[in-house]
């Protein structure tokens, strides 16, 4: 049994526009590489950054004041061979993420796995809001 | 308001699908097909060789959790990607492996397309 609802033809449409505006091939290629996802705790930072492929010794990650800075080199892998199709990208990147609070410059730890670079970071002490004593 | 919660539904439900990149060459031997695949592990990636088609799919590990979640330039998505093959590849000889986000992919040529040396009798 079928109840023609109008809704739902206009739902349909607006997801065909939804769809269109919306729908990006996995990492916007606009974005300075890497692509990366910020999750923002109360006390600590969780950053994900997607490279494939690049090897530790080839990232560097650097804390100046309360930006961390993202940097290296992902060196092509071509082989001497006639290549039929040639889709991935190369070279050195350098991207720069404003952090919303200062962080604690010993407690920042730093995985790569699996191509995904994942960036832990905890709030700094002074950052925090103090509570003051009226004598 | 009623629009909001209908369109988050329907993306709950639509599964969406990120074609990988790749790189292609290939030799007299085989065919070397390079992905780049990051956040996927072993255990959630498929590799399948059917009729004329040759596809990759494979789910990232990364958490999705929208919790906390401020600020993102790419999205959790399963990869899927299909290449036709033609006959010229041995179907039972493809060696797959994933390093650090690459997946790489070894199809092997069959022996009737590769190149031969025909010995010249000598006759007088």
């Amino acid at each position: 049994m079928y109840t023609y609802n109008m809704f739902n033809d206009m739902i349909k449409l607006r997801t065909l526009f939804d769809d269109f505006f919306d729908t990006k091939p996995g990492y916007e290629a606009s974005r300075e590489f890497p692509p990366v996802q910020i999750h923002e705790g109360d006390d600590r930072i969780i950053i994900h950054a997607l490279v494939p492929g690049i090897k530790t010794e080839n990232i560097d990650i650097q804390l100046v004041d309360d930006n961390l800075v993202i940097s290296g080199e992902k060196k092509d892998d071509y082989e001497n061979h006639p290549y039929i199709r040639k889709e991935r990208l190369f070279g050195e990147f350098k991207k720069t993420i404003r952090l919303p609070y200062r962080v604690k410059h010993d407690e920042i730890k730093a995985d790569l796995a699996n191509g995904v670079l994942t960036i832990n970071l905890s709030k700094s002490e002074d950052a925090k809001p103090k509570k003051i004593e009226i004598n | 308001m009623m629009t909001e919660t209908n369109s988050k539904n329907i993306t709950e439900n639509r599964k969406v699908f990120h074609t990988p990149l790749a790189d292609i060459y290939s030799t007299e031997e085989i065919y070397s097909v390079k992905l780049e695949v990051p956040g996927v592990t072993k255990e959630n990636l498929n590799v399948v060789i059917e009729d004329d088609e040759l596809k990759i799919s494979a789910e990232s590990s990364i958490e999705e959790s929208e919790k906390d979640l401020k600020y993102a330039e790419f999205s959790i998505k399963n990869f899927s990607r299909t290449f036709r093959v033609g006959n010229d590849v041995d179907r039972s000889k493809i060696d797959a492996k994933l390093d650090n986000g690459i997946l790489t992919l070894i199809l092997h040529k069959s022996e009737e397309v590769k190149p031969k040396k025909i010995a010249i009798n000598q006759v007088n």
